[in-house]
């Protein structure tokens, strides 16, 4: 038996476990001092948030250590009943008090755990089983019905709560699926969808005018006209410069691509003026600079980059912050979806780029890892980490450093928050469990 | 074997592109755009401001002249002020519901903004405070400070001392263009007196304090602290006694007395009649009382007649300066006689001029006539035109070394001049600017009435008090000055410590003090007299067309060593011997032998009981 779990230790990809030890270690680190308070320095005071982060890490990687003896074939079968057990405990956490204003939090004595956390990893695994499945094909209808229902069924709950944030990281899973063999176009189309969108919303923010010809109208209206211009010159481009054998054939789809496109720009402003409320609008003017505003809605992004900038090159050093830590609160949530401010404070351009080298190395690490395994189980377990891990960072510091909306999304093995540590923890330990075990799947 | 392979290049691509432009957008907010680094700051830092103590005024004893008293200011910030009951309010505060409204909208107005604390009440007293604290609490936005204000416990010397008052607008906005840029908007500054003097160095130097603050404001850490530094204390040469005594003297009259040592120059007492208590303008009810001193108030107290009032005549006290100017030109010698001839100017029926002493002593009007005719037209042009032109550059130039028709560089704003006329005042001033005589066009016989002090001739107290130094000195003078020393082991101004020469030689003012001696012994001035002291004085009699003539005395005392040169006027007091005569004797006596004479008091109750002039008088 002790044999057996050496022979797995031994096994695990150490380049991966390293770097996820590496994020771990700088994340406590910096809960430590964004919530470090003078009045009461022990590191192991449960009361504080760093010592429950603490012990918090330690059960990961106790359970973690656990992971690695299972059998991979038992978490393989126990897939969709992990699943199901998470899926129910979503349910039954609705009818859980409400801890600022969401029923998202199971309250077991001084801990909360909240079972969105888990979902990640067990739809993860759920979706790995499914389309790993001999016989299953990502190009059948019937697959993406059952995969968009895969992920729709927790959603749904998790919107329940409400946590739009946790929802929105479910969107992730569109790169698995892309990975797997969903068409590009799908991928392209919600990219140029997103493009057009924000373009749209912007041009209707800023309220700019265009004058041509003392003929005054809003930019708003412009764009559209340009969508129009420029699927017609695509057309036209794509009919007499590019290859022959495709013209005739995207003539619908261009026209249809031009429509959706109108559709959609129409749409937003429609919700512009219709659906969003001031709140959401003044969110969207901060978050494209035609608001500075430091008291209202922009306050926390202003406050976060504030401290972001303040770091300077090399930052003010360890335990030297004085915007993102308990002492002067000035950047609110700092040991949670602002984290990364206390970080890039005290450790400057060169702690925070180094931290985003770092995060990137450990997804890519997680991808080459993924991309060499012979099971199909494990390989779409791993992109689902991936995209997940990818999802989180990418929207966390685009808020953080003011290139999107403040969406409350944490930033992984930074922010604080027991649950989380432990579902991301788990996920990462079934995935180097599952790869160390690739060459006895062969055999 | 798998077609899609080659897209985890894609995912890993658009991974390196998120982290690219992070990577990008982070260089720019950390190391090359700087704006987040002062937004950061604007965050963090808080500065705070340590007011320096101003520093205290003394008399020449160490007696405080000024004083600070702690005040309490009620604060209001307009954009707190929510579910007050106004009503209540008022009443603590005994003030109506459009003053509360007025004020309210002063303090969100201007310079003031409404989320920011502004006065409400000024300056209130220990005792008013502590009524109202109780019940500040309960209205939401009001808050208190405390603070000094300037306090005057002998209530005397106001237009020396002057007063302190918040910075004005013209006041700041000049300093921050062209000035040190030291002030802040709330800052208070001297206006007038000693206190706009010696502003910089009463003020001492603000300091500063930097903390880190959290964000509710609450400074957390001391970066840096520069502490304030004192203003340093004024010691005046002002006697807080004598001073209070000839501000009792001057009441219910108007004039002006300078008391000087003539061996320092320092000035004793500077007083301008009618007076005012100096506790008026400072504090709440500063605007109503400068408001009714400056506009209400006919006598204008504001003005400080001993320097500003520069236009006075000199009358016979002048003839004092023309006989020292004679003999030292060598127009006349000490026993050179004229015939008091009163064809020339009137005179009145007294003994032969037959020297310099005698004609002093009388006053003769006929002979100083001659004095000055020798002076201006002394015979060394053909031309009687030219010849006065010449003279009396000559005499310009002598009469101006007794400080007279010069601005005297005393520590005290608004020193006036005067005039001493020049050949170019003739020329082209008189008796019109529009219509002057012209070059050549005038001779003695056009400004002879200078040579008995009146004509063109102006001067102010303070220059005829250091005429009088000059004379106890013997032909010099220090500029008379009212600090001592400017901080406790300090020293005056250099320039306060220089010896002025007259043109006249010492030995020509032996028969001047003597026919002063006389002038009081037994002639004009015999009201002058104090038992066991020899008091060397002149009268003067400044002629005036409106009322009654202005009562002048100059004097000094005692004649040998003297202590103290003074000045005294009383405007429309009639002739110098009366009022004037009287009020110098009593501050030579009360300053000398501190306790009055039988002799004293009598006179002290004739002059407290004279009312020459009150403010309730038809007199325009
Ligand atoms: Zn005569």
């Amino acid at each position: 038996m002790e044999n057996r779990t050496k022979n797995i230790i031994g096994k695990v990809d150490v380049p991966l476990l390293v770097l996820f030890l590496a994020l771990v270690i700088a994340g406590l680190l910096t809960v430590y001092s964004a919530s470090y308070s003078e009045e009461s320095p022990q590191i192991y005071s449960l009361d504080k948030a760093y010592g429950k982060q603490l012990v918090w890490i330690i059960i990961s990687l106790l359970i973690g250590v656990l992971i690695l003896t299972l059998e991979g074939s038992f978490i393989r079968n126990s897939a969709y009943i992990v699943y199901g057990v998470v899926t129910i405990m979503l349910l039954i956490v609705l009818f859980m008090p409400a801890i600022k204003g969401a029923h998202s939090w199971f309250k077991i004595g001084g801990f909360t755990i909240q079972p969105s956390e888990f979902a990640k990893f067990a739809t993860s695994l759920a979706i790995a089983h499914f389309l790993s499945t001999t016989g299953v094909k990502i190009q059948e209808t019937k697959t993406k019905l059952i995969v968009f229902f895969l992920i729709a069924v927790p959603g749904f709950f998790i919107l329940q709560q409400p946590d739009p944030g946790t929802l929105l990281v479910f969107f992730s899973f569109i790169f698995v699926m892309y990975r797997e063999g969903l068409s590009g176009n799908i991928l392209l189309g919600m990219f140029f969808a997103l493009i057009i969108g924000v373009m749209a919303i912007f041009f209707k923010a800023s309220e700019a005018n265009v004058n041509i010809f003392s003929w005054v109208f809003e930019a708003n209206y412009l764009y559209l006209f340009v969508i129009v211009l420029a699927s017609v010159l695509i057309h036209f481009g794509i009919t007499y410069l590019v290859m022959p054998r495709y013209r005739g054939k995207k003539y619908i789809t261009n026209i249809i691509g031009a429509s959706m496109a109108l559709l959609l720009v129409f749409s937003c402003n429609y919700a512009y003026d219709n659906v969003f409320k001031d709140r959401h609008r003044d969110r969207f003017e901060v978050m494209f600079g035609l608001k500075l505003d430091r008291k209202g809605v922009g306050y926390n992004s202003y406050q976060a980059l504030s401290a972001i900038g303040s770091g300077g090159s090399a930052g003010k050093g360890y335990f030297k912050g004085t915007l993102s830590n308990d002492k002067y609160k000035h950047v609110p949530e700092q040991s949670t979806d602002f984290i990364f401010c206390s970080w890039a404070e005290e450790w400057g351009f060169l702690g925070s780029f180094l931290l985003i080298i770092l995060y990137t190395a450990f997804l890519i690490r997680i991808i080459m890892v993924a991309e060499r395994q012979k099971s199909k189980f494990t390989r779409i377990f791993g992109y689902c980490a991936a995209s997940i891990l990818f999802f989180h960072y990418m929207i966390n510091i685009a808020m953080v450093i003011g290139l999107a909306p403040v969406i409350g999304i944490p930033l992984p093995f930074f922010s604080k928050g027991g649950s989380a540590i432990l579902g991301f923890s788990i996920m990462i330990f079934i995935f180097l469990r599952m790869d160390s075990e690739r060459k006895d799947v062969l055999r | 074997m798998d077609a899609f392979q080659h897209r985890r290049w894609i995912i890993i691509l658009t991974m390196l592109i998120v982290t690219l432009v992070f990577g990008v957008r982070l260089l720019y907010i950390q190391v090359l755009n700087n704006d987040w680094k002062n937004r950061a700051e604007q965050i963090t830092h808080h500065k705070v401001t340590i007011h320096p103590a101003r520093g205290l005024l003394y008399d020449r004893n160490g007696e405080l002249l000024v004083a600070v008293n702690q005040v309490y200011d009620i604060l209001v910030t307009p954009k707190d002020v929510k579910d007050i009951d106004t009503a209540q309010l008022c009443s603590l505060f005994g003030i109506s519901k459009t003053e509360f409204l007025q004020k309210i909208e002063y303090a969100s107005t201007g310079y003031n903004v409404s989320y920011k604390a502004s006065t409400f009440i000024e300056s209130m007293s220990k005792e008013e405070y502590s009524r109202v604290v109780p019940y500040l609490n309960s209205f939401n936005g009001f808050d208190s400070k405390r603070r000094t204000n300037r306090g005057y416990p002998s209530g005397i010397a106001a237009h020396v001392l002057g007063y302190v008052r918040k910075i004005s607008a013209e006041q700041y906005s000049k300093d921050q263009k062209v000035g040190e840029k030291y002030y802040n908007q709330n800052d208070y500054v001297g206006i007038t007196g000693l206190e706009k003097v010696y502003e910089k160095e009463l003020r001492g130097e603000r300091g500063s304090a930097f903390f880190l603050r959290d964000y509710a404001g609450n400074d957390k850490t001391n970066l840096e602290e520069n502490y304030a530094i004192s203003g340093q204390n004024l010691y005046t040469s002002i006697d807080i006694n004598l001073q209070a005594y000839g501000e009792r003297l001057m009441k219910n009259k108007l004039g002006s007395i300078v008391a000087i040592e003539p061996s320092t120059g320092e000035i004793l007492s500077l007083i301008s009649a009618p007076s005012f208590d100096p506790n008026k303008l400072s504090g709440r009810e500063f605007s109503e009382n400068y408001k009714e001193l400056l506009n209400n108030d006919t006598l204008k107290p504001i003005i400080n007649r001993p320097i500003y009032n520069a236009n006075y005549r000199p009358g016979s006290i002048f003839k004092l300066v023309q006989a020292l100017i004679a003999m030292q030109e060598g127009v006349i010698m000490q026993s050179t006689g004229f015939a008091c001839n009163k064809s020339l100017i009137n005179c009145h029926n007294h003994e032969h001029p037959l020297n310099v002493q005698i004609a002093i002593k009388h006053s003769c009007n006929p002979y100083f006539y001659q004095v000055y005719k020798r002076l201006i037209q002394r015979g060394e042009q053909s031309s009687i035109f030219k010849d006065s032109r010449l003279g009396i550059e000559k005499w310009n130039a002598a009469v101006k070394s007794f400080g007279l028709g010069v601005k005297l560089n005393t520590d005290i704003p608004g020193v006036k001049a005067g005039r001493i006329p020049d050949a170019n005042y003739y020329d082209n001033e008189f008796p019109s600017k529009s219509n002057p005589y012209g070059k050549y066009r005038w001779a003695f016989s056009t400004i002879y009435s200078n040579s008995i002090g009146e004509g063109e001739i102006g001067v102010s107290p303070l220059q005829m008090a250091n005429l009088a130094a000059i004379i106890a000195n013997r032909g010099y003078y220090y500029t008379p000055h009212l600090v001592k020393k400017i901080g406790k082991d300090g020293s005056k101004r250099p320039e306060y410590l220089k010896k002025n020469y007259t043109m006249a030689a010492a030995k020509y003012f032996g028969p001047v003090i003597n026919a002063m001696e006389m002038v009081v012994e037994n002639g004009t001035a015999r009201n002058a007299q104090v038992d066991s002291i020899i008091v060397c004085g002149k009268t003067g009699t400044v002629q005036n067309e409106t009322f009654n003539d202005h009562s002048v005395f100059i004097a000094f005392a005692p004649k040998e060593n003297p202590q103290i040169a003074i000045a005294v006027y009383v405007e429309y007091g009639t002739w110098g011997g009366i009022w004037a005569a009287k009020i110098a004797s009593l501050m030579i006596e009360k300053y000398l032998a501190k306790e009055l004479s039988e002799n004293g008091k009598n006179k002290e109750k004739q002059v407290l009981d004279a009312i020459i002039l009150d403010k309730h008088s038809d007199f325009k």
